[in-house]
């Protein structure tokens, strides 16, 4: 305590000048013109400085709860824009559809694909529409891109649908280009191919081929694929390979047109098929 | 008795001077130069250096606080700059009191009045387009050496030695 005492006294000067001053400055600062003004200014931006240099100088502990907080933001942030990616997409995929279902002119009903199988010989895919929903055999399921199948069985909300790439479905198609006829078909393996063309037919690389009139299940004009390759099969015949127009890896809605078979003209060709056997 | 009328002595001195340094300063200022000279800071330069730090600044702040109470202008400047310079007197302090009397006092006034009017200047100056060496070369130093020359009269003053008891109080 004396020693203190002691030193206040040796520097007792110093303290008066110090008081002094800060009295002064504190009489400086009470007045408000421009000068005082560019001070405070200055003084402000020291401290701001000064602040700065300091504010650097890292918390290991608010760094490592600072590390945890942001983190877990991370996590969520990431969520977020994974589900606004998603849903942004969706909301683009059914846009398309929607205006899709209005401008038309089928009826349709629209589903979503549960399940779909897509390595097997006869691909198929199960919709979340059925007999309920008004949906029926023999029923065709389209999207806005084109033909996707035709459905071959049905429960009271569940339906199964034949897609492109089975080897039980057979489609009367025609060239829009050059109106010509033909039938695909899939090998079984990895193609869609136009058959029952002539050498002679004027079929071309990047033809797109659609659902034929001739057709009693599927209606006329629907795009089912465009041509990617064509050669000759023999002698008689073109060999034309066509790519589909659904990309069925990525798809996810569907529409089922409600569009059945004319049952009379059904029974007929189905009566004359049987006669000619 | 004598301790009270010295310091009644030194406060009508310097308050004399502070009502000729505002009033006719105008007379002893180069208006070529836009300088003058200032008197108040010779008498505080002197009793820094006769009577300590201590004395000097509380002086000095008493004495700057009135000088702004009289300008009106800008509250807290000459306090300080008073006080700066005072305490700075301080330290020519010596136990021979002679070296007031002689030209080294000079030397002191320059110095004092140069940290004085640095501090007066500079601040006065903020936030106007003068640049700091501009505030130096014109206000600071040409200020400080006509106060240094004015202070000249103090040393070569006949009677310097009765101006001298008188200013200080001494009997």
């Amino acid at each position: 305590m004396k020693r203190i005492g002691q030193l206040i006294l040796n520097i007792k000067e110093y303290l008066i000048l110090t008081v002094l001053i800060i009295f002064s400055l504190a009489f400086l600062f009470s007045n408000d013109n421009t000068q005082i003004r560019f001070l405070r200014a200055a003084a402000v931006g020291m401290f701001g400085t000064v602040q700065s240099g300091l504010s650097s100088i890292p918390n290991v502990f608010d760094l490592q709860q600072e590390n945890k907080v942001l983190r877990e933001t991370n996590i969520k942030l990431s969520n977020e824009v994974s589900n606004l990616k998603e849903a942004k997409l969706e909301n683009i995929r059914l846009t398309k559809l929607l205006n899709f279902k209005e401008t038309s002119g089928l009826g349709l009903v629209s589903a979503n694909i549960v399940n779909k199988s897509l390595i097997q010989t006869r691909n198929t895919i199960t919709l979340n529409v059925g007999e309920n929903d008004s949906v029926f055999v023999n029923m065709s399921v389209i999207t806005d891109a084109g033909l996707v199948g035709r459905i071959v069985s049905t429960s009271k909300n569940y339906s199964i649908a034949q897609i492109l790439y089975n080897k039980d479905m057979r489609i009367t198609v025609k060239s829009q280009r050059s109106r010509i006829d033909g039938i695909m078909t899939f090998d079984g393996v990895s193609s869609l191919s136009v058959i029952n063309i002539q050498k002679n037919a004027d079929v071309n690389v990047g033809d797109v081929f659609i659902t034929s009139e001739y057709s009693n299940i599927y209606p006329s004009g629907v795009p089912v694929g465009i041509v990617v390759e064509t050669g000759n099969l023999d002698n008689l015949f073109k060999k034309i390979i066509v790519m589909p127009l659904i990309d069925f890896a990525s798809l996810e809605n569907v529409f089922v047109v409600k569009y059945l078979p004319n049952k009379e003209r059904y029974a007929l060709e189905k009566t004359f098929q049987s006669g000619k056997k | 008795m004598n301790f009270k009328y010295g310091i009644l002595r030194n406060i009508i001195v310097i308050v004399l001077l502070i009502l000729i340094q505002k009033t006719f300063i105008k007379v002893f200022s180069v208006s070529a130069l836009n300088i003058s000279p200032d008197f108040v800071i010779i008498a505080l330069v002197f009793i820094g250096a006769r009577e300590g730090k201590i004395t000097g600044s509380i002086y000095g702040f008493l004495t700057g606080l009135l000088a702004d109470f009289l300008s009106g202008t800008f509250l807290g400047l000459s306090s300080l700059s008073y006080t700066i310079a005072a305490f700075l007197a301080g330290f020519f302090k010596s136990e021979n009191e002679k070296f007031l009397t002689k030209y080294f006092f000079l030397v002191t006034v320059f110095a004092c009045s140069f940290a004085g009017n640095f501090i007066y200047y500079w601040i006065y100056f903020q936030g106007t387009p003068i640049t700091f060496p501009e505030v130096i070369i014109k206000y600071v130093l040409t200020t400080s050496a006509y106060t240094t020359i004015v202070s000249i009269i103090y040393v070569i003053f006949p009677r310097r030695k009765k101006i001298e008891r008188s200013f200080l109080g001494e009997a």
